[in-house]
């Protein structure tokens, strides 16, 4: 989106105060997403922003959402899981970014009127879930047994892990569920998919996965499973394939979306905003890697970018 | 002194004024109304050729897609063939990004291939879609356009059906994110804050520059319903409504015919009447300082005008009261400082014609009224000297020397005064002219300057009245013991005439042997009578008795001549004074 930068954040002498909530520690790969989109409509952390950030399990996150209340904030950015603890503020505008479906979530009464506090955007993992498997099949047509990964403190998770399953047993696929609970059962899951005899692995895009995101692709290509991931950046980093929309484009676009908001929209009337393009990526090297021919599907000339 | 009910200086002013302003406010208005006329007409332009742009772009959009699934369904469907269509179907979501996805139909009504971005595929037979508004109206018209929906109540989207040319190549519907307009929208501005939007029949926003606004799923819908059909029935002029933000707006509309939308281009009145605004500044600011310059121009005119008037007037009041040495000064250079030029010659021709007036008033106390008359009257001809023929009477009183001798000066002052009084009183009575008092003595002549008819006899008749009168004073000075009397003589002949003197004194007199003689003649009248000298007698005694009393010895004259006295009518006053003094 191309909304006209204007010199509206500059002449304000008020200092915006925003706060950061990721469930993830630093590096967290969708602030400078969030940070470029604010540049660009002319917010200057220091000068007339204050983006303080906050990172922290759910249980952390409580004091965050205490400290919200208390403060004089004026907006409340949330990625990922880190929304589900902030359901409960009531009072100051929350931005999210989704994966899954923030009407199930209950934080917006529609996607086209959120009606609350909460507005943001969502990446559609939910529909997206079967299109995953199903390209991961065209590619590995003997995929028989799929192992996903999926990090179960992310809000929507089971409706994800429901919609792969069904795609799945569609397809004839038999999934195989390796959930971990939050950064510190990463890598004991990591064990838990390499024990599944899987001909593939499908990891749900996540910020923790994302973080993590070269660990698992380097262990997927180690164990010789051609991978299936939500988002480009995964692919970038060695894994097989991604699908789904662009993360960065979206915090990007999210801070539009906070400029409205700091100039007195409410989020009750901006709607969710849902992903027109969804991108195919496919990284060619991992594939020669895994042994997988590409020209003996149609994935190619589908894919929208291929990495070399 | 009369003021007028209504000025000049206020009619001038006005005239003046309104010369100015007038053609001012006419010019002023005409240029204003020209330039509301372009501006609307360029505004009209505008919103025109925007709207036609991305009414063309929507067109092309949906043509666009159109053609391409037109692509599928070239050939006929043939048994086998389902996975070759569904790489068509994925190559055809690749060429065409706004396609979410799309299901391909056989002849017989049954969807085969379905493909898309989001949900699974499928192929093979699938569900019976004959009874689908999309099959059905693309069977029908090749190619069938859907209503707008909103997808998950946010996303609008819209389905395209086509039909191949011939029914064996089946149908495809695409489904098509409508979402994907926006860029043609978002890149039309108009001036600075102006914008295109689409709505749909219903009134549903399809496209919006803030596209926050189309996710709202329809919500608003009454509003641009409103904006639709008010903009609409203007039927592609521009109208100033009520835009979607409840501000003010121009806008036009143009129609995209084959999905049955409108495109509304618009743009805030504030920003688009902003030119025909300055415009109308400029003109009130251009009128504000005609105003004043005119203001200004028409009382600096007007006093220029009205002041020499009423400077005219005020010396024209000056001179009525008879200030005669009153000038004005006007230094105008023009008509009006002619008019105080000629004012002030009026004024000095008044003074000399007034000072010559009045010194013929103090003339005439001293001249014979009909002397006096002549130089008023500037017939200088009768006072020049020469001959003509006159009766000269002499009169002088008996006794007066005696008497001044002894009476007191007023005394004497008041029996003159009397005596005049009488004599003026008769003389005038018979148009005859008195040509001086010496004294006592008076001296009268008929005939001139004025000539008359038949003087001796007027003259006779004069001298009779003369003497009545003055013996009728006579009686009261006798009565007051003051023996004085009254002789007349009257000469008729040829003498000069005319004014005589030096500059500083003239006199009207006459000289000749007549004037001797009735002086003589006088001399020698006794008192109560009247001697009168042989022309006059012969020119009266047919009307007036005369009586001779003998031949005389006049002084001057070498041999006696004869005299006559006018015979008395009654008793002769004989009074007893024994002193009576027949010389004067």
């Amino acid at each position: 989106m191309a909304w006209p930068a204007t010199a509206f954040a500059q002449d304000s002498a008020k200092a915006y105060r925003i706060f950061w909530v990721s469930i993830q520690s630093q590096p967290d790969p969708f602030l400078d997403g969030f940070r470029e989109g604010l540049r660009a409509r002319g917010y200057i952390e220091g000068k007339n922003l204050a983006l303080e950030l906050h990172f922290g399990n759910p249980h952390a996150l409580r004091e965050v959402v205490a400290e919200l209340r208390r403060g004089n904030i004026d907006l409340a950015v949330s990625s990922g899981p880190a929304t589900r603890a902030l359901t409960e503020v009531k009072d100051i505008p929350v931005l999210f970014a989704l994966s899954g479906d923030p009407v199930a979530l209950g934080v917006v009464e529609s996607l086209g009127q959120p009606g609350g506090n909460f507005t943001g955007s969502t990446f559609l993992s939910l529909e997206l879930a079967g299109k995953r498997v199903e390209l991961l099949k065209e590619v590995v047509p003997s995929l028989r047994r799929l192992a996903v990964f999926s990090n179960s403190n992310h809000p929507g998770e089971q409706s994800e892990w429901r919609a792969t399953r069904e795609a799945a047993t569609k397809l004839g696929i038999e999934p195989v569920y390796v959930p971990f609970a939050g950064p510190n059962e990463l890598d004991a899951g990591l064990v838990a998919v390499g024990e599944a005899h899987a001909d593939a692995l499908l990891v749900f895009p996540d910020v923790l996965t994302m973080v993590h995101r070269n660990k698992i692709a380097q262990f997927a290509t180690a164990h010789r499973l051609p991978s299936m991931f939500g988002w480009s950046e995964y692919c970038e980093a060695g894994g097989l394939m991604s699908y789904g929309a662009n993360q960065r484009a979206t915090y990007f676009w999210l801070a539009t979306y906070a400029d409205r908001i700091l100039r007195g929209e409410k989020p009750a009337n901006l709607p969710v905003m849902q992903p027109t393009k969804f991108e195919l990526v496919v990284n060619i090297r991992t594939a020669e890697q895994l042994g997988i021919d590409l020209d003996k599907s149609s994935i190619l000339f589908r894919a929208n970018r291929v990495i070399e | 002194m009369i003021r007028p009910r209504r000025s000049l200086f206020v009619k001038y002013f006005t005239t003046l004024f309104v010369a100015v302003v007038v053609p001012l406010l006419l010019g002023s208005a005409t240029e204003a109304w020209f330039a509301f006329r372009d501006n609307r007409y360029d505004l009209d332009e505008l919103l025109r050729v925007e709207a036609r742009s991305a009414a063309d772009r929507i067109q092309a959009f949906t043509d666009g897609i159109r053609d391409q699934l037109g692509w599928v369904v070239q050939f006929p469907w043939t048994q086998g063939e389902d996975d070759r269509r569904r790489i068509d179907g994925l190559r055809l979501l690749q060429q065409v990004p706004a396609i979410v996805s799309l299901s391909m139909v056989d002849p017989t009504g049954t969807e085969r291939v379905f493909v898309s971005r989001v949900s699974m595929n499928r192929t093979g037979a699938g569900a019976d879609m004959s009874e689908d508004p999309a099959v059905i109206g693309a069977r029908a018209n090749r190619v069938w356009y859907g209503p707008v929906h909103y997808r998950r109540d946010s996303e609008p989207y819209m389905r395209i059906a086509v039909a191949g040319n011939r029914a064996a190549a089946g149908i495809v519907v695409a489904d098509i994110n409508l979402k994907l307009i926006w860029d043609i929208i978002a890149s039309i501005k108009i001036g600075d804050t102006g914008h295109a939007l689409v709505v749909d029949d219903s009134g549903r926003l399809i496209a919006h520059p803030d596209i926050s606004l189309v996710l709202r799923s329809g919500v608003g819908a009454g509003d641009f319903n409103r904006l639709k059909s008010e903009v609409s029935a203007a039927d592609g002029a521009a109208v100033t409504t009520t835009g979607e933000d409840g501000k003010p707006v121009v806008a036009l509309s143009v129609p995209a015919p084959n999905v049955g939308w409108t495109v509304i281009a618009q743009q805030p009145a504030l920003e688009a009447f902003e030119s025909i605004r300055a415009a109308l500044w400029r003109s009130l600011i251009l009128i504000g300082l005609g105003i004043v310059f005119a203001l200004v121009l028409a009382y600096w005119r007007a006093c220029r005008m009205w002041g020499p008037i009423r400077q005219l007037e005020a010396g024209v009041e000056r001179i009525g009261m008879g200030q005669l040495d009153h000038r004005i000064t006007i230094q105008s250079r023009d008509e009006l400082e002619q008019l105080a030029v000629r004012f002030n010659q009026m004024a000095e021709e008044l003074a000399v014609s007034q000072h010559k007036s009045e010194r013929i008033n103090r003339l005439k106390q001293f001249l014979a009224p009909q002397v006096a008359e002549l130089v008023e009257h500037s017939d200088q001809r009768l006072l020049d000297g020469h001959r003509r023929e006159v009766v000269a009477i002499f009169g002088d009183l008996r006794g007066f020397t005696a008497f001044s001798a002894r009476a007191e000066p007023d005394v004497i002052i008041a029996v003159l005064r009397e005596y005049y009084e009488a004599i003026g009183a008769v003389t005038e009575r018979h148009s005859a002219t008195l040509i001086r008092f010496a004294g006592d003595g008076v001296m009268v002549l008929v005939n001139a300057p004025v000539a008359c008819d038949d003087p001796a006899e007027r003259g006779v008749r004069l001298a009779i009245d003369m003497q009545a009168a003055v013996q009728s004073l006579a009686d009261s000075w006798n009565a007051r013991g003051w023996a004085i009397g009254f002789g007349v003589g009257i000469a008729m002949g040829p003498a000069t005439v005319g004014t005589l003197g030096w500059h500083g004194r003239l006199d009207y007199t006459a000289i000749g042997s007549v004037v001797n003689l009735a002086s003589r003649l006088c001399g020698l009248a006794e008192d109560t009578q009247i001697l009168v000298d042989p022309v006059v007698t012969g020119h009266v005694k047919g009307s007036i008795g005369l009586a001779s009393i003998g031949e005389r010895t006049i002084k001057g004259y070498d041999h006696a001549l004869e005299v006559f006295a006018v015979a008395r009518t009654g008793a002769p006053v004989r009074r007893t004074s024994p002193e009576l003094d027949l010389v004067s």
